[in-house]
């Protein structure tokens, strides 16, 4: 598996998610500067490097799955990228998901790969299986998400004087506003009801940015509801965390085949 | 101090097209007219990521085209045969493509591509030529993009296209195609306003087309040394203090003078246009006349939202006078509440929201919204409340029109059905969010001709508030209904007063003045201060809140109020506290427990 990084920058400077940046840097970056971190998709020409290195026996292919088109450039790039080979050599996949989301769709795909699938099987699969998908996050604040124009239909609960933390899930390859909880507590709760309503699970994520103490909460609370699927837990990256903010917190579920 | 009279020593730009025919240009000419976009690019940067008001990737447009075209023009510099133009050209579009960032960038690359493409085996370029280059520049833009949207960057390339390929089949003067594509560059480029929801809500053109404009510009300029016939009407309307945005070029604004100040206005004017400062503030009564009101401030900006009732009034207005507006509007009534912010910098913030009556509502906080022509959207909510700080923390929840009333002046059923309407929408919730105006409310749907009109039965501010809270446009009227009847079971309020008479209710003797707590309707505490009533209520919880939302009334400081919370939380301390401003009268104190 070949992972492209996204870019992630401040100001002048640009990281590449996960190999110039860790999310410990990430964050702690966050914290002390003001500068508004953007990011970026991968250019075509990274993909168009690591096509030629995957393609270079004529008897391979390549499956590709990205960020949701609706969320970023990414699958953009990589097909313009995918025009310069023979068709049917690449097939590339809008996973409508993200984060968490995006890498049980990965690791389902590689389970299909080691059972013998071909590309063109691996990546209808996964096509198929990407609304099965639930992403759900709390979020501390709307501020990055806003910021960096992400929000969606979760705009709806942009600029409300009294505190809530914002539930929000990735539907359709878009972010969609689910509930204002006005507590963590509250909002963790709703997260595991989530979760139980897309029982039976084939996998789960949970994931954080920058917020240990209650990713602690939510294990606890999601072990207990579910019983029969082990958790892949995981950090929230700095690409997404540039649009989750510290402080986000969240589950993705895959739904059983 | 620069003259703005054209040297007599120099041809003046009108007559630029007089001058002998530019017939024929080669790779050193390209480099130099991809050079001077850069630099335009660069000088324009900000004001193009400024623009940016789509919630799509990448965020920075300018930035991205701008870091793709360096790196276009760095190749080029490098390219094996500098004097041939398809040499550099190939360089560019390579350099561009490697360097590509963002959805702009990506297909500024492909422009450059297609640029390159049709200029493959030319040496030299003559007026068909860039025509020709320019219409396989459009063609594989288009190509590149799975959905291609009008309004964007791609019309921009295709017009301009077009109208270089129009003037070629008239003329073999470079200079007079780059003149024409220019000026249909930036004449598309004011037309994307139009041709895009999310760029006529927000009253500005699209970044990305107006990047390619300026790179267009940039290069015409450095190689035919070339300016528009004549500057296109919409320009002209956007004209107004010049912005000047020109990189340093010394040669050429002497050379063209006033008309280059022009253009470079123009390659800012967008942003200049009706931007300014988005003025908000209230107005308080009594005897407001809010047509009157309306009448006079909307004259004095844009986007004018003047709403409200004989009390109060809020404006949201944008305008490039605020002292103006605000010396009218003070003739008026008490203000207060007023927050000037330049839209420059606040204009993502303003801009991206896709849908404009979303921002509307926000906009106009805890009040109805006008616009009567907008279509009735599916759903929404008016909600009753006292005071401020309830109306504008309901409008901030997304409540679409507010009701003036509460514990001591019950609307009209006449007053609740202005309401409804005033939400413009087919299905509306009604939060009486008291036990006195929920019948009343019941009252309005019969009467209300267009909208089907839901009660949901609150029966004070803090469940009104978290009804509100529930609320999901996306979801119908009876999800709605059932979610905030289902939220509104999880919260507690309690209203603090003082007696107004002698009596014995519950077993406590009150008299006239003690401080009661009603929790639920039922007066449960009895004492003489805030604090120790309040403390007496929570201490009767079997449940201890999570989270205790306090609202000051109109009587109490905000100090008194912040001393007050800060003592509660001392004696509760597993409890959050969180106070707002509520502006209630008579009720000093409303609390939700959660």
């Amino acid at each position: 598996m070949h992972v492209v990084p996204l870019i992630v920058r401040f100001g002048d400077e640009q990281y590449r998610d996960g190999v110039d940046i860790d999310p410990d840097q990430f964050y702690a970056r966050l914290q002390e500067t003001d500068v508004h971190p953007t990011t970026s998709q991968p250019s075509p020409d990274v993909f168009a490097t690591l096509y030629k290195t995957l393609l270079s026996d004529p008897q391979d292919q390549v499956v590709g799955l990205h960020i949701s088109s609706k969320l970023s450039g990414t699958l953009q790039s990589a097909s313009l990228a995918a025009r310069e080979f023979d068709s049917g050599r690449i097939h590339l996949v809008d996973t409508e998901s993200v984060s968490g989301g995006l890498q049980l769709l990965v690791r389902a795909a590689l389970d299909d790969i080691r059972s013998g699938d071909t590309a063109a099987v691996v990546a209808e699969k996964a096509t198929r299986r990407r609304g099965r998908v639930t992403i759900v996050v709390l979020l501390d604040t709307l501020t990055y998400l806003h910021r960096g124009g992400r929000i969606g239909r979760a705009q709806a609960f942009v600029g409300s004087l009294l505190n809530v933390k914002p539930l929000i899930a990735v539907r359709d390859g878009e972010v969609v506003p689910l509930a204002r909880p006005r507590s963590r507590a509250k909002g963790i709760e709703m997260i595991v009801e989530q979760v139980r309503s897309c029982a039976p699970l084939r996998s789960l994520a949970e994931f954080h940015a920058a917020a240990a103490e209650s990713m602690v909460d939510l294990e606890a609370r999601v072990g207990a509801a579910v019983s029969n699927v082990t958790a892949v837990l995981g950090r929230i990256g700095p690409v997404v965390g540039a649009y989750s903010g510290p402080g986000g917190l969240g589950v993705a579920c895959l739904g059983a085949d | 101090m620069r003259s703005t009279t054209v040297s007599a020593t120099k041809p003046a730009p009108e007559l630029a097209v007089l001058r002998e025919p530019l017939r024929e240009i080669g790779g050193v000419q390209v480099l130099a007219g991809l050079t001077a976009a850069l630099s335009w690019l660069e000088a324009n940067q900000q004001e193009i990521n400024d623009l940016n008001v789509f919630p799509v990737p990448d965020g920075d447009t300018g930035s991205n085209m701008y870091l793709t075209l360096r790196s276009s023009v760095e190749e080029a510099r490098d390219a094996p045969t500098p004097e041939a133009a398809d040499s550099v050209l190939a360089a560019a579009a390579h350099g561009s493509l490697m360097g590509a960032r963002g959805n702009s960038g990506v297909i500024l690359s492909q422009i450059l591509r297609g640029f390159a493409q049709g200029s493959a085996q030319r040496v030299q370029l003559d007026a068909r030529g860039v025509a020709l280059a320019m219409t396989e520049a459009s063609a594989v833009a288009y190509r590149a993009v799975m959905k291609p949207t009008e309004g964007t960057i791609l019309t921009v390339v295709r017009d301009a296209a077009a109208a270089a390929a129009a003037a070629a089949a008239t003329t073999e003067d470079i200079r007079v195609v780059l003149d024409r594509l220019v000026t249909e560059a930036h004449a598309a480029v004011e037309r994307t306003t139009n041709q895009l929801q999310v760029l006529r809500d927000a009253n500005v053109v699209d970044a990305g087309g107006f990047g390619l404009a300026v790179i267009l510009e940039g290069f015409a300029r450095a190689v035919g040394d070339t300016q528009p016939a004549a500057p296109a009407p919409a320009l002209i309307r956007r004209s107004g203090e010049p912005a000047l945005h020109l990189p340093p070029n010394p040669g050429d604004m002497e050379a063209t003078g006033s008309a280059v100040a022009r253009r470079g206005a123009a390659a800012v004017a967008p942003r200049e246009q009706g931007w300014g400062y988005c003025t908000e503030f209230l107005i308080s009564g009594p005897g407001l006349d809010v047509d009157a009101i309306r009448t006079e401030l909307s004259a004095l900006g844009e986007s004018a939202l003047v709403v409200g009732d004989a009390d109060l009034v809020r404006v949201h207005i944008h305008t490039g006078d605020p002292a103006g507006l605000i010396a009218a509007a003070s003739s008026r009534g008490r203000m207060s509440k007023l927050n000037v912010e330049d839209m420059s910098a606040q204009h993502h913030d303003v801009l991206e929201r896709a849908d404009a009556r979303e921002a509307q509502a926000e906009a106009s906080g805890a009040a109805a919204r006008e616009q009567p022509e907008a279509p009735p959207k599916p759903i929404g909510v008016a909600s009753v409340a006292p005071g401020e700080g309830f109306r504008e923390i309901m409008g901030s929840l997304g409540a679409d029109s507010i009701v003036s009333g509460g514990q001591t002046m019950n609307p009209s059923i006449e007053d609740l059905l202005n309401g409804v309407r005033a939400v413009n929408a087919e299905h509306v919730i009604l939060l009486p969010n008291n036990g006195n105006v929920i019948l009343t409310a019941e009252q309005v749907d019969p009467l209300a001709e267009d909208c089907e009109v839901r009660v949901v039965p609150t029966r004070n501010l803090p469940q009104g508030i978290t009804a509100l809270l529930a609320f999901d446009p996306s979801a119908s009227l009876e999800e709605n209904c059932d979610r905030m009847l289902a939220a509104i079971a999880t919260v507690r309020a309690v209203e603090v007063t003082h007696a107004v008479r002698d009596t014995s209710v519950n077993g406590h003797d009150i008299k006239l003045g003690d401080v009661i707590a009603v929790v639920d309707d039922v007066i449960t505490e009895v004492g003489s201060d805030y604090l120790e009533v309040i403390d007496a209520v929570l201490n009767a919880e079997t449940v201890k809140p999570e989270l205790v939302t306090v609202y000051r009334g109109q009587e109490v400081s905000a100090d008194d109020a912040e001393a007050m919370v800060a003592s509660l939380h001392e004696k509760h301390p597993g409890t959050e506290f969180e106070l707002q401003t509520g502006g209630q009268e008579h009720y000093p104190y409303v609390l939700s427990l959660e």
